[in-house]
């Protein structure tokens, strides 16, 4: 107990150092780039999750309107989600209305504890509560296990407000539009778009550097990145990685690396290997082109054989 | 086969009953001592009693599969025996066991003389980190345990992906790892069914619901048995199983799947040398 509150106050004062004097922050930094006017991004870590990095693992965010604040997703335990409304209280007043749940993975949503008292709308895709129901027992057993006194009070959190198609919503001056997509990298993909300054938040169907990962299903995942090709984009920001490169370069990397295991993983099947031979050897030539490729290409590969072998 | 149901469905429950009493203890992320495990020993006794189990199953079984798994979900393993399947020794049946999940016993492959070799491939899921143990009975009785210490959670949890419409549920295929099938020596076929293989674990299961799995899949070739096997849960979804058989001439290759809401399925493919074969 003791340990995370000392780890979550040096978060925040980083947090508030970061903001305010723009100084070199230390490696615990929960430091916030302004994206796009109004749009501001926490860069989780690459790491694995540990009790070191408390589980900020994927990019988190907040957009600022002139009546309240939209949150994008608010990390992986309770201390990074406190981490991440004390960030927003350094640059606003103004409440937090909504919490977009982006989708069902726990370096996403384990810090939406932290907004419970803000009472704000916490939004999701319709598939949402079913796999959260799923899946929380084992998320929950995972995460003590790797941040051990560090998870407590990191609990799971109900969505409120559910979507199918799409919902708009103003945050005053700035309308923000929330999609929820068919199943790409899980089934309750949510993006949010920013339509004032064109930003499109983009979560986990976009992975910038790091390796991309399959939860939901390869075929889904390359539609659903043709139709995010066609949207009018100014800034991104994706569901791990940097927002620096030009869009939609590193769209189209993603979808460079997801057609290659298509095609090896079907002429796999075709040729008879088995699923294991599959994974040892498809698309290898990637392998340098991605960060954590060993935690998780091997994964993407069983995942994309299993939907394919059925072709 | 009813009297097997009702005991693998008593026996499952009471481990899950076993697990659930004791949350929290499997947190260790480095290998435990196999020999010391908390796990083994209820399960062991609950199948297989006092039976001694030998640990040095080096020659005559072994597990193959990766530490780290990829996809909890869907864990690839191959159990191979060791040795040649004769009359006068041979492997009778494989138990597979995934120690940790709330229904451990994943399967039992039981083999004859002409399987032509004892092994099994197939996809498991994982709730935690867990040992895979793979237990040989001989003809004789004589029991030999393999282990591998595997990395993976959240597979039983993790509910299935898409939905299964009512029309695919049991539709079958075959798979062959040979363009033609040779008389007189081990060929190894795949097995894919196509079933939802339900986790009580994976959605808002009511008590007193049966999930709906796969519990047994009989391969037989011109009614002589080539594989016999009990699954569970602990088997993926859309299960899939690779075996041998040896056929001595043309003939019938013939699945019979039954699931846990008794629901039967059935496919066969006939079966001639050098003649093309289906799949692939």
């Amino acid at each position: 107990m003791k340990l995370s509150y000392a780890i979550l106050s040096a978060l925040c004062l980083a947090a508030a150092s970061g903001v305010h004097a723009r100084e070199p922050l230390p490696a615990l930094a929960f430091d916030i780039s302004e994206v796009a006017p109004g749009n501001y991004v926490h860069y989780g870590s690459f790491d694995e999750r540990s009790p070191d990095n408390l589980g900020d693992n994927a990019n988190i965010g907040f957009i600022v309107g002139e009546k309240c604040v939209l949150a994008v997703d608010t990390g992986g335990s309770l201390p990074v989600g406190l981490a991440l409304r004390e960030a927003i209280r350094r640059i606003t007043v103004l409440p937090v209305c909504y919490v977009v749940l982006t989708h069902v993975h726990p370096d996403h949503f384990f810090g939406a504890s932290a907004f419970l008292e803000d009472h704000p709308q916490f939004i999701a895709h319709q598939n949402y509560p079913a796999q959260l129901a799923a899946r929380s027992r084992s998320y929950l057993n995972a995460l003590k296990r790797d941040l051990g006194e560090a998870a407590t009070g990191s609990d799971i959190v109900r969505p409120t407000l559910l979507v199918a198609g799409q919902l708009e919503l103003d945050l005053g001056a700035r309308k923000v539009l929330v999609q929820a997509w068919p199943p790409a990298h899980t089934d309750n993909d949510l993006t949010v778009l920013d339509e004032s300054t064109r930003t499109l938040w983009l979560s986990d169907l976009l992975f910038v550097g790091h390796t991309p990962v399959i939860d939901g299903t390869i075929t889904g995942f390359l539609a659903v990145m043709n139709d995010l090709r066609a949207l009018a984009v100014e800034h991104f920001v994706p569901g791990h990685g940097r927002s620096d490169l030009a869009w939609p370069l590193p769209l189209d990397a993603q979808r460079r690396y997801f057609s290659v295991i298509l095609n090896e993983t079907r002429a796999a099947i075709r040729n008879r290997k088995t699923i294991q031979q599959a994974t040892d050897e498809v698309g290898m030539s990637e392998a340098d082109k991605w960060v954590a490729f060993d935690l998780f290409h091997r994964r993407n590969v069983t995942a994309a054989y299993a939907e394919l072998e059925w072709e | 086969m009813g009297e097997f149901r009702v005991s693998l469905r008593q026996a499952s429950i009471a481990v899950l009953v076993l697990l659930a009493a004791m949350p929290a203890l499997a947190n260790e992320k480095a290998e435990p001592n196999p020999a010391l495990s908390q796990y083994w020993e209820p399960i062991k006794q609950l199948m297989f009693g006092d039976r001694i189990i030998n640990p040095d199953a080096r020659d005559v079984i072994r597990v193959y599969l990766n530490v780290r798994a990829d996809d909890a979900s869907t864990v690839p393993v191959v159990v191979k025996a060791q040795m040649d399947q004769t009359e006068k020794e041979y492997i009778k049946s494989i138990y597979v066991i995934v120690e940790r999940n709330p229904s451990p016993a994943a399967g039992v492959f039981h083999f004859t003389p002409q399987s032509g070799r004892a092994q099994v491939e197939t996809r498991l899921r994982f709730e935690d980190y867990s040992f895979v143990r793979a237990v040989a009975e001989m003809n004789d009785g004589r029991l030999y345990m393999a282990q591998r210490w595997v990395k993976a959670a959240g597979g039983c949890s993790a509910p299935n992906g898409k939905k299964l419409s009512e029309s695919l549920l049991g539709k079958m295929k075959l798979r062959f790892d040979d363009d033609a099938i040779s008389y007189h020596k081990p060929n190894l076929v795949q097995l894919m069914i196509r079933h939802p293989n339900e986790s009580p674990l994976a959605a808002d299961f009511e008590a007193g619901q049966v999930p709906q799995f796969v519990r047994s899949v009989k391969v037989t070739f011109d009614g002589k048995p080539v594989m016999d096997a009990q699954v569970d849960f602990s088997i993926s979804d859309n299960p899939n199983f690779r075996f041998f058989f040896t056929p001595e001439e043309k003939g019938e290759l013939k699945i019979e799947v039954e699931d846990t809401h008794d629901r039967k399925f059935s496919h066969s493919v006939n079966i001639s040398e050098g003649v093309p074969l289906p799949g692939g």
